[in-house]
């Protein structure tokens, strides 16, 4: 592996689903000789596409789990991760953007721009990830790509121009015409492995002159050299107009755009040569860490090798050979055998063997530099863990991780399914940070909770298929919350005495709204009136009482709690007893603080045929939606709305009644709202109910 | 910022145009200008001054993207907000974004008919019912004076009070009306009760009153537009 950093690209692949990134990740992995044999996402061989590694992803033919891996094109190093297309599967799409230096962005040249290519588009922006587009289908029935680099414009905001234009389109689709080089591509052999140049052919010589001098007129705002040699109207080197596109690409202010068809096997290659062209180095982009050692203070990783290493542990994975990491060393460098360590524990860690990652094979290697991403064996950390190696002290930016939505009880069959659970729910919870896992103490269940149906579903399936731990699934749940609305003082006392040595202690002080957090607690106590050492105590307390709240059982958030008064007894006086009596307080204090319920809310984007716009809007509107806008784009509207994720259990079924399974839809978290009055008093009836029925 | 000082502060507050909503008469408007001047800000903050009041608008975008014409609010909004504490701005505005429908077409799939299926759907099913209705980007040499008196009737009759175009002005078309509404509404200007006109003065921006039935300002006055902001500059 070379050492030169400017011959390495780590890029992602991110889509909609269904966009054929998987079958794209494949084809190049086929022309990069890492695999032999082409297999389909969906292929009737039954091998399925080499990325979906997991079972579960080769049956739906969806990417759940992104894999790495890892290629060499034209001696340029290309780490891959290929990123799931489903919303549910977002922090997949957002860590790899995290660790990536650039991106493929895969459009359907059929479908275009999607809900989930926006939301993918956002992710890409919020990261600043510099992204080349690549129009995948051009072979299916309605391909149009021009279409597609319009929307791309209009709603993504991009500058994306094409950089090819197609011969031919759906069945009739051969090659594709290079408007850098004026050159007309065929790939031929078998599989599209061999690439021909030839003359544009007769009939689109005008057409590829008018898109190349419209590409110009874009490009040529990043290379003043190129706006003078086109203004002398001399012959243009095709190398002025690539370092031009690069430049606007590394800038985020240009996008260029790939067509091509991965299936049919045409023109992946130069999609290739695009990532090498136009995609930044590790060295062309800038990652900030942040200081520990100075409050969290942000500086520039270096990329230099020769600094001390700054790596991140952005994914984990439970093999068959235990615990893969997989990381992306920013400075620095390891070397297997090497001790580094973990930034959030302080704990050291050897490490014992280094691979770099094939999809679920690996290859063992000796070393890993800066810019790298490659697995690591045996390494007991958490997801977003930073390693560094002990003479500084660093953490890279944290990262956006998003709150649990949907929740899900679930319920082991025997015994020996118990143990297997919990062993799995251990491991998905370090690999996965939007997927966390609690007891309710009161029903005993285990509760899982996460980013909506499917990410859960994904779950229980691999509890059972590779854990062997069978699993009954109670009725999805979401997430409430409670929170307070007005201040409200508390004051209580807890006394007990029941022979033996009693319990006394008492609490005051006020609750109030929390704008931003959680929980907040503040000690006001002047005068000793509760003693330092059960200070504390008060904070149990009042944390355990957010676990539940008194009006749905859900847990309370955005509550600072504010002790300033109190008592003590010198021999009754316990760390248990002031818990107890800061139990007490909050319960004096809750409901005086006028309680609310909180929902999630989901944005959600329902995209179908114009002519089902009314009926798509009425759904949306029974379900206590709030429509903000629709987009109507020819003969497919966009509806974009505000919807209650209670609404939204069942509705891809009524969807797909109402528009013929013409409309679909995806959601995602957009805030936490307070339930309308009818809701809240329904809530809280069923919570007494249930209660009351233990 | 409360919502009553965000009424208050509306700088189209200056024209008087609350009465049109209050008015039993439904009235239509227009606001006119070359490219680029800033005739969306102007309806934006027409919308916006309906949405404080509690009235539903419905913004029709021809030809723009959906998450621009968001972001013309979400820019004009924080204009407005910007010197005020922010905690409860963010709750006016909170309260307000309910009152606000988007609608984008692309221009060659509008059409009056069009909208007035979409107005239908939205109004006989209960979903949401407009009271103004903004329309940006209509083309105006498309239709005649006859489609637009019957557009304007089937939305008043589906319950719209006011009604507010944008058209573009040519530099190269000097045709007006006698009222001095130029091309291309100068043969149809009998329609609007309101027509305004920004014109470009020097460093700064004159938005000019071309007829306004009803407003608290006579014809011919002209207010100042502060050209960084779009935003109506208080006498």
């Amino acid at each position: 592996m070379s050492v030169d950093l400017s011959n390495v690209r780590n890029i992602g692949i991110s889509a909609h689903i269904d966009s054929g990134k998987t079958t794209l990740t494949e084809r190049i992995l086929f022309y990069t000789d890492r695999i032999h044999a082409i297999h389909d996402v969906r292929g009737k061989d039954g091998v399925g596409a080499k990325m979906d590694s997991m079972e579960l992803e080769r049956e739906r033919g969806i990417t759940i789990q992104s894999a790495a891996t890892y290629c060499n094109w034209k001696g340029k190093d290309i780490n891959i991760i290929d990123t799931p297309g489903h919303v549910d599967f977002t922090i997949e799409v957002e860590r790899a953007l995290r660790v990536l230096d650039g991106a493929v962005l895969v459009l359907c040249s059929v479908g275009g721009v999607q809900s989930q290519s926006i939301t993918v588009n956002r992710q890409m922006t919020r990261y600043k990830v510099p992204r080349i587009a690549f129009i995948n289908k051009c072979d299916r029935t309605g391909a149009n790509p021009e279409r597609v680099t319009a929307q791309l414009r209009e709603k993504l905001g991009l500058n994306a121009h094409m950089v090819q234009v197609p011969i031919g389109l759906e069945n009739d689709l051969v090659g594709v015409i290079d408007l850098v080089t004026m050159k007309a591509l065929y790939f031929d052999g078998d599989n599209g492995e061999v690439v021909r140049e030839d003359v544009i052919p007769a009939a689109l010589q005008d057409h590829a002159q008018t898109k190349r001098d419209e590409l110009l007129e874009a490009v040529s705002m990043f290379s003043d050299e190129l706006m003078e040699v086109m203004l002398e109207e001399g012959d243009i080197d095709p190398d002025l107009i690539k370092s031009a596109i690069r430049k606007g690409t590394l800038a985020l202010e240009l996008t260029p755009v790939f067509v091509g068809s991965a299936y049919k096997n045409k023109a992946v290659q130069p999609m290739l040569d695009g990532v090498d062209a136009y995609l930044p180095c590790p060295t062309d982009v800038v990652n900030m860490a942040l200081d520990l050692n100075n409050e969290e203070k942000e500086f520039p990783v270096s990329n230099d090798p020769a600094d001390p290493l700054i790596m991140l542990a952005f994914k984990l994975e439970d093999g068959r050979y235990g615990q893969l990491t997989y990381v992306r060393t920013y400075q620095g460098k390891v070397t297997k055998g090497d001790t580094v360590f973990n930034s959030r524990t302080g704990k050291k860690v050897k490490i014992g063997r280094l691979c770099r990652m094939h999809s679920d094979e690996m290859e063992d290697i000796e070393f890993c530099g800066s810019g790298d991403i490659v697995a690591l064996f045996g390494v007991d950390c958490a997801s977003g863990d930073t390693f560094t190696s002990g003479e500084i002290s660093c953490s890279m930016s944290s990262m956006h991780i998003p709150e649990p939505v949907i929740s899900l009880a679930i319920i082991p069959v025997d015994n020996k399914a118990q143990i297997n659970m919990s062993k799995a729910l251990n491991r998905f919870t370090k690999e996965d940070p939007t997927f966390k896992t609690f007891v309710d103490h009161e029903t005993s269940e285990t509760i899982i909770s996460g980013m909506g149906e499917l990410h859960l579903e994904v779950y229980v399936e691999r509890m059972k298929r590779e854990y062997n731990a069978e699993v009954t699934v109670g009725a999805p749940q979401v997430a409430y919350r409670e929170t307070i609305t007005s201040r409200a003082e508390f004051n209580y006392t807890h006394k007990k005495q029941t022979g033996g040595s009693g319990q006394f202690g008492r609490v005051a002080g006020y609750m109030e709204p929390l704008e931003e957090g959680e929980y907040e607690f503040v000690d006001a106590i002047v005068g000793g009136v509760i003693p330092r050492e059960f200070i504390s105590s008060c904070d149990k307390g009042f944390q355990k009482s957010l676990v539940k709240g008194a009006l749905c059982g859900s847990a309370v958030t955005g509550v600072r709690c504010v002790i300033n008064d109190g008592a003590y007894h010198n021999v009754d006086s316990s760390d248990v007893a002031f818990q107890l009596a800061a139990i007490g307080a909050f319960k004096d204090g809750y409901m005086k603080a006028k309680p609310v319920i909180m929902e999630p809310i989901m944005k959600v984007s329902v995209e179908g045929p114009t002519e089902f716009q009314g009926s798509i809007m009425g759904s949306i509107n029974q379900r206590r939606g709030m429509i903000i806008g629709t987009m109507e784009e020819g003969q497919y509207t966009v509806v974009e709305a505000d919807v209650p994720l209670s609404e939204m259990f069942g509705y891809s079924t009524i969807l797909r009644s109402l528009t013929q399974g013409k409309a679909e839809f995806t959601m995602e978290f957009s805030a936490f709202k307070q339930v309308p009055k009818l809701v809240n008093d329904e809530l809280i009836k069923k919570y007494q109910s249930d209660k009351k029925n233990g | 910022m409360g919502k009553k000082n965000l009424v208050m502060n509306n700088p189209l507050r200056i024209l008087g145009l609350e009465k049109k909503v209050q008015d039993k008469d439904a009235s239509m408007g227009l606001v006119m200008s070359r490219p680029g001047l800033g005739k969306t800000a102007i309806l934006v903050q027409i919308a916006l001054d309906s949405m404080l009041w509690g009235d539903k608008v419905l913004h029709v975008s021809i030809g723009e993207s959906f998450d621009k014409t968001r972001a013309w609010y979400d820019d004009i909004l924080a204009l407005m907000g910007s010197t005020e504490k922010s905690d409860s701005f963010q709750t006016t505005v909170a309260e307000i974004l309910p009152n606000r429908m988007i609608m984008t077409f692309k221009e060659t799939g509008f059409s009056p008919i069009k909208l007035e299926e979409r107005l239908g759907d939205l109004v006989q099913q209960n979903i949401y019912k407009p009271i103004c209705l903004i329309i940006d980007g209509y083309d105006f040499q498309a239709g005649t004076h006859k489609d637009l008196e019957e557009f304007k009737e089937f939305m008043v009759n589906h319950g719209v009070k006011m009604i507010w175009f944008s058209a573009t002005t040519h530099r190269e078309d000097d045709r007006k009306s006698a009222a001095g509404v130029p091309a291309p509404c100068h043969e149809i200007d009998d329609l609007f009760d309101a027509v305004l006109m920004i014109a470009p003065k020097d460093d700064a921006v004159d938005l000019k009153i071309i007829k306004c039935k009803g407003c608290s300002v006579d014809p011919g006055t002209s207010l100042i537009l502060d050209p960084s902001t779009m935003l109506i500059q208080k006498a």
